[in-house]
């Protein structure tokens, strides 16, 4: 059955507008959607949605509301409705622009956990110009994390940097100060020795930030502290440049004509560097597919993310992860390791 | 409307944290801190609080912890007792 992406209509600070087009033209690409908000959504818009169902939602889990406690407070809400139309089997997936927490605990709490995952994890991929992007997770769902944890994020970002960028055998760094096995505090170190024997990941070592960003490896696991900062930072230093690039080619009519004359190169650097062009983070380890889309999205980030959506439901990644977990805790019980 | 005892109540509030955070039922006593022993998160309490809702739903209607409660919730003697306590009253 060809089940619909579950929308949440009013998540994200361009919503609805820019949400309601995006789902528009995910539809117009071949991908069934609904739209989760309230009954009077067609009046809180000019954009003509007469030709899509919504599920109801009466509330909305504000950017800035406490997640766990949104998601306790408003089981009416677009968030936690979206998730259950996941659970009930009314959805094949969701996607949301709206507060992350809250996106996280609503899946978790909804759609529950697959069986034998400690934690979910955030993937985010980041752009490498030139090559296929590097999945970073955790990028912030747990802010403290445990060894074995870190390996079950290995396990997982493998098979969505295989579903989703077609990688096959991804290259797995632990991200650390430094290449050599003994770098880093002790959760690196343990983590270390527990990835560099787990089965069915293909672990290269220690890798550092500089390396996130180049072709050299495909899925970097780190703690959700770190990973948060770490994305912030090439979020913040690729706008940064980029401004400061343009402010230099516009500073002089001389060099504005070079700078002209460069144009047609350097767009489709930037849209590679562009998060809209990836459609947002996916939340790993929860049962069903959750797409995290960033709170400023654009309708074509929507519209990228909905597909992700299709492609990852379409994929089989769910039980695909959950078929790989087995794996690694039967190896871990075989071990003697009690968690 | 079935009955249960306190005994009960930590074999259900035991399960269910083992289940949420997949450690051994036989790791999980009642002296322990969710926080500084089992390790669990503020997701991870509200996973188990949504858990006891749904289980308990059949000893008492609309059996419910209180949002203001779970912050003296420290110990799983704690969820035990305030658990134990609302079963009692039927509230």
């Amino acid at each position: 059955m060809n089940l619909p992406v579950a929308v949440d209509a009013l998540g994200g600070d361009k919503a609805p507008d820019e949400i309601l087009r995006g789902t528009l033209d995910a539809v117009a690409a071949g991908v069934p959607c609904v739209l989760v908000g309230p009954e009077n959504l067609a009046s809180l818009t000019s954009v003509d949605i007469s030709s899509l169902d919504v599920i109801p939602a009466s509330e909305v889990i504000a950017m800035d509301e406490d997640p766990a406690g949104g998601v306790r407070r408003k089981k009416d809400s677009t968030l936690v409705r979206a998730a259950e139309a996941v659970r009930d089997g009314k959805a094949s997936a969701m996607i949301s622009a709206g507060n992350t927490g809250a996106t996280m605990a609503s899946a978790l709490l909804r759609m529950g956990r697959v069986k034998g995952v400690n934690r979910p994890a955030i993937a985010t991929p980041i752009p490498v110009p030139g090559h296929t992007p590097t999945v970073l997770l955790d990028a912030g769902a747990n802010a403290e994390v445990q060894a074995d944890w870190l390996v079950q994020f290995a396990v997982m970002g493998s098979i969505y940097a295989e579903r989703r960028f077609d990688i096959a055998r991804p290259r797995v760094g632990l991200l650390s100060i430094g290449e050599e096995p003994g770098k880093g505090d002790t959760l690196r170190k343990e983590a270390y020795e527990l990835l560099a024997v787990a089965p069915g990941i293909n672990f290269i070592g220690n890798v550092e930030g500089r390396d996130i960003m180049t072709p050299d490896v495909d899925v970097v696991v780190t703690d959700g502290f770190t990973g948060n900062v770490v994305l912030k930072t090439l979020e913040g230093s690729l706008k940064t440049v980029v401004k400061a690039l343009f402010s230099a080619f516009g500073s002089s009519p001389d060099l504005k004509v070079h700078a002209d004359a460069l144009l047609p190169a350097l767009l489709p650097l930037y849209e590679s560097l562009d998060p809209d062009t990836y459609g947002g983070a996916i939340l790993l380890g929860v049962d069903g597919v959750c797409i995290i889309s960033h709170g400023s999205s654009s309708a074509r980030a929507m519209l990228n993310g909905i597909k992700v959506a299709k492609e990852m439901v379409d994929s089989g990644m769910v039980e695909a992860i959950r078929t790989a977990i087995g794996l690694i805790s039967q190896a871990s019980d075989a071990a003697g390791d009690g968690r | 409307m079935a009955s249960i005892d306190r005994a009960g109540i930590f074999a259900i509030v035991r399960d269910q944290l083992s289940e949420i955070l997949e450690i051994d039922p036989g790791a999980i006593s009642e002296g322990q801190s969710f926080v500084d022993d089992l390790d669990a998160d503020s997701l991870a309490l509200i996973e188990l609080v949504e858990a006891l809702e749904e289980e308990l739903a059949d000893v008492v209607a609309g059996f419910r912890i209180e949002d203001e409660d779970l912050q003296d919730l420290k110990t799983v003697r704690d969820a035990v007792d305030y658990v134990y306590g609302r079963v009692s009253s039927g509230s």
